[in-house]
């Protein structure tokens, strides 16, 4: 299995889904699960190899090459599970739709060109399997139409531009090395001067973080996520922003290195400490945005944006452990944002389109394994032990504290605090709480929902307590960076300062469990009560009369809320009405009637002829 | 193995008692402030062995799991903590401070689980209060805790006491010794005693998170805030008092603290809370950031 048969059974089989489509859409189900399974077992047939392969036509005059290492695999393997299990969950999920077609032959092809960008070889096939997923995606962020035509319009213009920075990096790297491909480019830009590497990093961190949603690049994420449909919402928030973190990667650690990168400054700045903060400042402000968001999906995209931050502060703080917990946490967000949408997804199944916090509640007794998944998603994101959450965030934290950066771990460990504050809003409004009326006969969710959900349960359990799995596959790529290998062993990491034994905290956690369930149950029995018989003084609580979900955190979203608009989406839209105003008084002069512009001609001939006859300059 | 096992039980147990001991001894001193007589001492204890032979109420399966979910991680914290010498600490190679941090998320986590499933008002109202609190208490204490772990380069929590056993007990250097008045500010805030005892608010919302407990389940509310005045005060000890070298010195110092404490407690009225963060992001935070910065620069 060679990557290029991969990249073509990928594009082949969005293809002839589409096609089948046309037919029966039975049969379509069927092969966009298969052609999604079938990817997902070729990506695990090329693990640890390692080869580059160069393709037989040209673009441009220029050879193009697909290669696979380590990186490329653990990024492409995250990708095709996602894929598969997204589109398991949309099997239900989309039923019935209109533009079913489209939407499968859509979205095989973001896996596939996601897939192509992790698995190209260089720069220019890099930027066509980019484009292809910016245009995919676009269709697929608008598919519901409506406010989301604007959410995709928003998106795709800001992808532009990232586009445009990269081709410009692009078009100067060829200009001086003369060549695309990444393999000898990486040994070609080291000897480069500091400022040419600052100019490249500069328009790379631009496409990337546009993509990656860094601050100040995210005004596209929160509308875009919450507007796609949920199975995309999970495959735009768990892996293709991290394509932006993939181009960082490969522009920090592979093209550059290590060294220049550690060593780069921009006046007395550097570049390194740069990346951190703004990493920093991604991980707060937006988890405390996110904390005061009603809409249950716009909640989840905006902590997308403060868990990448967690990502960019690992992979700039630049050391073995930070940046494998960084590459770790790229997985794991992956896994535990996944499947908080695909549970916010079934529920809005069931409700009729509902996710607004504010009116849902109650629901898990009528959704028991949409709310076990929605539970261990955010014990995931939280990062509580024996999640794999944890653990990356542990390596973050203990990179960070031990180099004698302790205000960035502030800013990381107080994100953790805002992320439980806003799920435990998002589990309480949704699960606990009261049902109200209108959801007394809700069914549970269908077959092929619960399977994914359950799958990526499973994955972010038993990567908490085993996590030298991954760990062994992100030592090889620290490795292969130059950094520092981790010591690494099934349950854990050992170092000088501090080691991580998850298998120690796995058991006593189990056996505390175990005494408090004996105690419980050696006690007295409990009789089981309805949730409308609870305790009010004395007096009854009327059904339905009180939300106890509404407006959760108020005294906080008093005191806080004044201070966290989105000042830099209001100064995007600033900046593009003086566009549109701009442009409008270009209107009353390029009016588009042929008439004014022979007008335009006479005028300037005249003037030509005027100035002739006075100043006589020709 | 056998010892790991031993020390476990010793110090879950210790720490259970000393709780209970600081729960019946918060009783008599409030009592002799309000010139009462107050009851007895084991008053905790029998209470708590009454209402496990009471009848109870449930409101499902996650009713019962948060709680010993709650339960089950206030113990882990302990299994964390050096009770004494440093050498009961089963478990001080496993992930150190941070983990301590972490599962401390579990306690109020597990509560707020098993409180919303329940469908009570006064249960809602009280979980947003005790989250929001526990998030204005969680900036200074961070920067507390980054702080020490600055200052003596460890992660360690039993690496920690030693260093503080060698040199010089925390709060008694500069500059720790700004941390550690922050952290005695936020103490009542933790402990979640008055002035900030907005969550449980006997008189407002009816205690809040336990409204809806009695029998099992208000007996393993008490146990675990036996845990958690163990918890929170010996970690104060452990940072800032330079631990103990048994667990009778650990005991004396954990003493002194809560007394201190109760103290406060005793004179001042509750804070709403908003007028809770207010405060606890104003003077323990700003002593906290100061203590860090100038940790930072002196290192």
């Amino acid at each position: 299995m060679t990557p290029g048969i991969l990249l073509s059974i990928a594009f082949a089989g969005a293809l002839l889904t589409y096609l089948l489509g046309k037919l029966s859409s039975r049969a379509r189900d069927y092969c966009a699960v298969i052609i999604s399974l079938i990817v997902v077992g070729s990506t695990t047939v090329i693990y640890g190899k390692s080869l580059e392969q160069i393709l037989p036509f040209k673009f441009l005059g220029l050879p193009l090459a697909l290669r696979t290492n380590m990186l490329a695999w653990f990024f492409a393997i995250t990708i095709a599970v996602v894929g598969a299990l997204s589109i398991i969950f949309s099997l239900s999920y989309i039923k019935g739709r209109e533009r079913t077609n489209l939407y499968y032959f859509l979205i095989l092809l973001v896996n596939a060109s996601m897939l192509g960008i992790v698995l190209s070889g260089d720069l220019l096939s890099f930027y066509i399997f980019w484009e292809i997923m910016s245009w995919s995606t676009f269709l697929l962020i608008s598919y519901n139409r409506g406010s989301a035509l604007s959410a995709g319009m928003k998106y795709i213009i800001m992808s532009l531009a990232g586009s445009a920075a990269y081709l410009i990096a692009a078009l100067s790297i060829y200009a001086k090395c003369g060549t695309l491909i990444i393999s000898s480019l990486s040994t070609m830009l080291k000897t480069a001067s500091s400022g040419y590497t600052l100019f490249i990093l500069i328009l790379g961190f631009i496409t990337f973080g546009i993509k990656n949603a860094v601050l100040p690049f995210h005004t596209w994420l929160p509308d875009a996520h919450s507007e796609a449909p949920s199975p995309f919402s999970a495959v735009l928030s768990g892996i293709l922003i991290k394509m932006g973190t993939y181009g960082l990667l490969l522009f920090l650690y592979v093209l550059v290195g290590l060294k220049t990168f550690v060593d780069l400054k921009c006046g007395i700045l550097s570049v390194q400490s740069f990346l951190c903060w703004l990493g920093a400042i991604t991980i707060v402000i937006p988890t405390f945005i996110a904390l005061l968001q009603d809409d249950a999906k716009r909640l989840l995209a905006w902590h997308s944006i403060g868990q990448v931050g967690y990502i960019i502060l690992g992979i700039g703080f630049g050391t073995g452990l930070s940046v494998a917990g960084g590459i770790f946490h790229v997985m794991n967000h992956a896994t535990f944002k996944a499947l908080l949408f695909l549970s916010i997804g079934a529920v809005e199944y069931r409700t009729g389109g509902v996710r607004d916090l504010n009116s849902l509640g109650g629901l898990m007794k009528k959704m028991p394994i949409t709310f076990i998944g929605a539970l261990v998603g955010a014990f995931g994101i939280i990062g509580i032990p024996l999640t794999n959450g944890f653990v990356s965030k542990w390596l973050i934290y203990k990179a960070l504290i031990s180099n004698g950066a302790p205000f960035l771990a502030f800013a990381a460990l107080i994100g953790t605090w805002g992320t439980l504050l806003s799920f435990y809003k998002f589990i309480h409004n949704i699960f606990l709480g009261q049902l109200p009326e209108k959801y007394k006969d809700i069914k549970k969710a269908p077959v092929s929902m619960k399977l994914p959900i359950l799958i990526y349960a499973a994955i972010i359990v038993l990567f908490g307590i085993l996590p030298g799995i991954p760990l062994k596959v992100i030592n090889i790529i620290v490795n292969s960076f130059g950094l520092d290998s981790l010591q690494v062993s099934l349950w854990g990491i050992g170092s000088e300062t501090g080691a991580l034994n998850t298998i120690n905290i796995c058991a006593v956690i189990l056996v505390a469990t175990i005494v408090a369930w004996l105690v419980f149950r050696m006690a007295h029995r409990s009789v089981p009560l309805s949730q409308e018989d609870s305790y009010a003084a004395g007096a009854a609580i009327p059904k339905d009369k009180y939300h106890h979900t509404v407006d959760f955190y108020n005294p906080l979203y008093r005191m806080i809320g004044p201070y966290l608009k989105d000042v830099i989406d209001q100064f995007y839209y600033w900046i593009a009405r003086r566009v549109e105003m701009l442009c409008d008084g270009i209107r009353h002069v390029y009016t588009g009637d042929v008439g004014n512009y022979v007008a335009y001609i006479v005028l300037f001939v005249a003037l030509l002829i005027t100035a002739q006859i006075w100043w006589q300059p020709w | 193995m056998v010892t790991t096992i031993l020390q476990s039980i010793l110090s879950v147990l210790s720490a259970l008692v000393i709780g209970l001991f600081f729960m019946g001894l918060f009783r008599i001193i409030m009592a002799r402030i309000h010139w009462r007589y107050g009851p007895p001492l084991v008053q905790p204890v029998i209470d708590i062995i009454k209402l496990f032979f009471q009848r109870s109420v449930s409101h499902g399966i996650m009713f019962d799991l948060g709680l010993i979910l709650s339960l089950a991680g206030s113990m882990v914290i302990i299994l964390f903590m050096p009770f004494g010498n440093g050498c009961w600490c089963p478990l001080s190679g496993s992930g150190g401070l941070l983990v301590i941090l972490y599962i401390m998320l579990l306690m109020p986590f597990g509560i707020a689980l098993s409180g919303g499933a329940g469908g009570n008002p006064n249960v809602s109202i009280g979980i947003s209060r005790k989250l929001i609190l526990s998030l204005g208490y969680e900036v200074p204490f961070l920067l507390i805790v980054l702080a020490v772990m600055t200052r003596y380069k460890s992660i360690s929590l039993v690496e920690i006491v030693r260093y503080q056993q060698d040199l010089q007990w925390g709060l008694f250097s500069w500059p720790l010794c700004l941390p550690g008045i922050a952290y005695f500010l936020i103490l009542p805030a933790m402990l979640g005693i008055r002035p900030f005892d907005v969550a449980s608010a006997p008189q407002e919302i009816s205690s809040g998170p336990m409204a809806e407990y009695g029998g099992k389940y208000l007996a393993f509310v008490h146990i675990e805030h036996a845990f958690g005045l163990s918890i929170t005060i010996a970690l104060f000890v452990n940072l800032f008092l330079g631990g103990a070298d048994n667990i009778l010195f650990l005991f004396i110092k954990m003493l002194v603290v809560f007394v201190l404490g109760l103290f406060v407690h005793a004179v001042f009225p509750r804070f709403r809370v908003e007028q809770a963060i207010k405060y606890l992001w104003k003077w323990p935070t700003a002593l906290a950031f100061v203590g860090l910065v100038v940790t930072l620069l002196v290192k």
